[in-house]
């Protein structure tokens, strides 16, 4: 007994040494940069809140900020909305149809955001694929112009975003326990309420964590507001790509990145949360 | 697409079933349209980008092939892709054993931290890399870019790995270092067989995700070291060219090699059930 407790100490002494290279990377590669970020954000070009004002002084900027939160906001709730009908759908059919259905949603996960994102362009502009539709069945006379819109960078983000929301979801329906359902059918619930009652509560914590994942990665967006939005529709993460590396505003990029790194890490929070409350680890792919 | 016993629904259910499953498949052609707009369109003989395309032609490929900065940055691409996989596997690898394994009482916190840099904003990681590899004289290397990437590819590696640790149990181990293994022993023998699914596809998923980003290069890659979604990235800002249609072809069938590499891995190693689906 006393060997064995030996032996486990010395596995577990052995496994926590592991710890030590992955840690300093992390810390002198993540941790140490975005201190240095937040750092910046009072110090440069002098001590002070100042950068936080020009922020936060009503004017384009805090009008970004809020584009961001309210692009997130609306891709979030478009796909959950798009998303919970088709996992379910996924869920419930079986072999190769299933197969199949994953396929679709893989393929769309791997394919490079900036691909995709330059497909939508091509799809959107004035002599564009949608517009030559529209102009063939005689719903508009001429070509509307959607570059640079709104609809574009919904179209755009959601697409890429959709995957994000669907698998969380589809882990979640899988462990559902059908025969709680068909037990709520026996029990005189008809197809409606036992979905109401049993299966979509249960569906919950999927939908929560789809949520928060898809939110988050929405609120740092580059690729797709960047070339379909243009200046109106701007977000966090063009306009800072924009004051860092071509105006050289070090300090206020760096306010604005403060700023929406604790927007997202309060949702990863929200996020890890629910994820421990649904009893998984981080139970998705990319 | 037949659920079980949807014969014996109620006719509003049966026809709710049939609705969503339409809206389901409508869902699915939207997510794969935009690949399947772009390789048309890569053959066009037109210089704009018309679709459909009125002719066929492969003078794109051959602008490709023809213009040197292309082939550069796909050299690039995997001069930085390759060791940021094998940078990932190795500290992902060392952090989910030890937090699956070490029995640290923080290890919710060490593991959130771990798996933090894939969700926040890269935007932030690059502007707080740009100065520090300014200082380590590293900037506009392939080092500086491979760093960045390996920083957003430790999770992934970090996530399958876990995965693959949380089906095992770890008595096989103790029982392995009862018997008189050395932990490095125990490791090769036991440990690394159980996981080693986990650990390539996670390295698969690093080098994706690395082949892909534009962010970190931006700001971390120089004119020389420039990727392949820099130069398709600053292409796209000048002109819209189906020689980018073309390029955008080569680059999705390089990504369904992966991914078809991927799911043979995963339907050879029956143990790995849970990750057929990803």
């Amino acid at each position: 007994m006393a060997s064995d407790k030996s032996t486990g100490w010395t596995a577990t002494a052995f496994y926590r040494w592991l710890l030590v290279a992955p840690l300093a990377f992390v810390g002198l590669f993540f941790l140490w940069p975005i201190l240095n970020v937040i750092l910046r954000s009072f110090t440069d070009p002098s001590l002070g809140v100042a950068n936080y004002e020009r922020v936060f002084g009503g004017g384009p900027y805090l009008k970004v900020l809020w584009i961001t939160v309210e692009t997130a906001g609306i891709v979030t709730i478009l796909c959950a909305l798009i998303a919970y009908p088709v996992a379910y759908v996924i869920s419930r059919v079986r072999g190769s149809m299933m197969s199949l259905m994953m396929a679709f949603v893989v393929v769309s996960l791997w394919t490079s955001v900036v691909i995709r994102s330059y497909a939508w362009m091509v799809v959107f502009q004035r002599k564009g694929v949608l517009n030559q539709f529209l102009v063939a069945v005689d719903i508009v006379e001429r070509p509307i112009s959607f570059l640079p819109g709104t609809l574009a960078v919904n179209v755009g983000m959601v697409h890429i975003m959709l995957p994000f929301m669907l698998l969380p979801m589809l882990a979640t329906m899988r462990t559902i326990d059908r025969t709680l359902i068909s037990a709520a059918e026996v029990m005189g619930a008809n197809p409606f309420a036992a979905f109401r009652k049993v299966f979509f509560p249960l569906s919950l914590p999927g939908l929560g964590a789809g949520s928060a994942l898809v939110f988050m990665m929405s609120l740092g967006f580059f690729i797709t507001p960047a070339l379909l939005g243009g200046p109106r529709h701007m977000m966090a993460a063009v306009l800072i790509e924009q004051q860092a590396n071509r105006l050289l505003d070090w300090g206020l990029a760096s306010a604005l990145s403060t700023v929406l790194l604790l927007l997202t890490t309060s949702i990863y929070l929200v996020y890890l949360r629910i994820m421990k409350s649904a009893g998984g680890g981080f139970a998705h792919g990319r | 697409m037949a659920a079980e016993s949807t014969a014996k629904l109620p006719l509003g259910f049966r026809a709710g079933w049939v609705i969503i499953c339409c809206f389901t498949a409508l869902i699915l052609v939207y997510l794969v349209l935009p690949q399947f707009i772009v390789l048309p369109l890569s053959f066009s003989d037109r210089s704009f980008l018309s679709f459909p395309p009125s002719g066929w032609s492969t003078q794109w490929y051959e602008k490709l092939v023809a213009n040197p900065s292309w082939f550069q940055a796909m050299i690039n691409s995997l001069a930085i892709g390759v060791p940021t996989a094998v940078l990932s596997m190795v500290f992902g690898t060392m952090a989910a054993l030890a937090v699956s394994r070490g029995g640290f009482k923080q290890a919710g916190v060490i593991s959130a931290l771990v798996v933090a840099p894939m969700m926040l904003p890269h935007v932030i990681l690059a502007i707080g890399l740009y100065p520090l590899m300014l200082q380590l004289n590293l900037l506009g290397s392939y080092a500086a870019a491979t760093i960045g990437h390996t920083v957003i590819g430790v999770p992934l590696v970090f996530i399958t790995v876990t995965a693959a640790l949380a089906r095992h149990d770890f008595t096989l181990e103790l029982a392995a270092m009862t018997l008189g293994a050395r932990p490095w022993r125990t490791f090769r023998s036991v440990t690394y067989p159980t996981i080693r699914i986990g650990i390539i596809i996670g390295g698969i998923l690093a080098f994706a995700t690395s082949i892909d980003e534009l962010m970190l290069a931006l700001f971390l890659t120089g004119a020389g070291t420039r990727t392949l979604p820099r130069l398709i990235w600053e292409q796209m800002n000048d002109y819209l060219t189906p020689t980018i249609a073309a390029v955008a072809t080569l680059v999705f069938l390089f990504t369904l090699v992966l991914l078809v590499i991927v799911a043979l891995i995963q339907s050879r190693s029956t143990r790995l059930d849970g990750w057929n689906h990803d």
